[in-house]
């Protein structure tokens, strides 16, 4: 999903609202903002926590204290996508067995860590994973955020690339 | 002589040893590469000075040795003009020289009749500097492009999530610890986009080689 910069956190929470709504169970994949942060954001917005599972790669990479919590998962730096990769697999299998659906926030900000081509490998990576074990996914990046030949390559192994409006 | 040189001679009042000098000076001075192929055998019958530097062999080595061994990647049967009676006109070809570099030309073929004989007279330029030039520009615009995408973009996030933290502070629900950290986060990402720049104008530095003048070549490596 694109959105401009200035709308890329109403994104966030709209698509989550929506996830909830379809009775699905979201992973959000936060490279952006600490769970204990997200988790306040989403309280504000009527999101109920326990509703969500969250691997959250940048408490550590902030230097804050990774408090014990089932439900998520600390990557030590979002760059680190060996352990990004295990944290899905694992965090998916401990997911209860309704509708799943990844959410990651966002793939403009991980560009930040990683260049471009092999962010695209890792979300090739991630969708193919998805498709065999029939979750849904849903990747949040800026528009005009990603390089056209990444964003058609993109298009190739993904279902939609939808434009968000509020 | 044939009538029209005959005719040549007479509209230029130059004599045909004086016109055949002539042309021998501009077959061997010409700044393009030209070699003379017999189409019946497909053997080189002549070739400039040029086409000897381009394709890296002398005269001696070219000359009744076949044209697919040298100039044309086509194989034994499947020349382009006398079997498959394609035209090559300024058509781009890479080749393989004699000291095994990669070598892009622009190459003609044009039939020619010399005493009552067909030949085919290959010409080619070596436009190796230029396709240089090309990829250079290509991979300097991907490296800008991917500027953009791993410093521009980001930053405009981080300009957004600045103003985020600003309003969390603001509304006094937030502990001072997560807004330590939101801090923190950003503050790492703007220096792994320097990190970022520093990385890209390296490149950029490394692959434009001997364009950038040595000194501030080497102050861009930061050496």
């Amino acid at each position: 999903m694109l959105a401009p910069p200035e709308e890329i956190h109403a994104m966030n929470i709209a698509v989550i609202k929506k996830i909830l709504e379809h009775g699905c169970t979201p992973l959000i994949i936060t490279v952006n903002q600490p769970f204990k942060v997200l988790t306040k954001i989403y309280t504000k917005a009527g999101i109920d926590s326990s509703k969500f599972y969250v691997i959250d790669t940048v408490t550590q990479y902030s230097g804050g204290v990774c408090e014990n919590n089932p439900r998520v998962k600390y990557i030590n730096n979002p760059s680190n996508l060996t352990d990004l990769g295990i944290a899905i697999s694992e965090i998916l299998k401990q997911m209860p067995d309704t509708k799943k659906c990844i959410m990651f926030d966002s793939v403009s900000m991980l560009l930040i860590h990683i260049p471009s081509a092999t962010a695209s490998k890792f979300f090739h990576f991630v969708v193919n994973k998805l498709k065999l074990s029939d979750v849904s996914g849903i990747f949040l990046c800026v528009e005009k955020g990603l390089d056209p030949v990444i964003l058609s390559q993109m298009s190739s192994f993904v279902d939609k690339i939808v434009d968000f409006e509020t | 002589m044939d009538q029209k040189n005959k005719t040549i001679c007479q509209i230029t009042g130059i004599s045909s040893e004086i016109q055949n000098s002539l042309f021998k000076e501009v077959f061997d001075r010409i700044q393009t590469g030209i070699i003379i192929v017999d189409p019946d055998t497909h053997t080189i019958v002549d070739a400039n000075p040029l086409a000897e530097q381009i394709l890296g062999s002398t005269k001696d080595h070219l000359i009744n040795h076949v044209c697919h061994e040298f100039i044309c990647p086509a194989k034994k049967g499947a020349c382009p003009i006398t079997d498959q009676n394609s035209a090559i006109v300024n058509t781009e070809r890479v080749f393989i020289n004699k000291k095994g570099e990669k070598l892009a030309i622009l190459k003609t073929v044009a039939k020619a009749k010399i005493n009552g004989k067909e030949y085919l007279i290959e010409s080619f330029v070596d436009i190796s500097d230029r396709k240089t030039a090309d990829d250079r520009k290509v991979a300097l615009i991907g490296f800008m492009n991917e500027s953009v995408l791993r410093i521009r973009r980001p930053l405009e996030l981080t300009k957004m999530n600045m103003q985020l933290i600003a309003d969390q502070v603001k509304t006094g629900e937030f502990e001072s610890e997560e807004i330590r950290m939101e801090l923190q986060i950003q503050a790492n990402n703007i220096n792994q986009m320097i990190k970022n720049l520093d990385e890209l104008v390296r490149m950029v530095a490394e692959e434009r080689g001997v364009e950038i003048p040595k000194k501030f070549r080497e102050f861009l490596l930061g050496k």
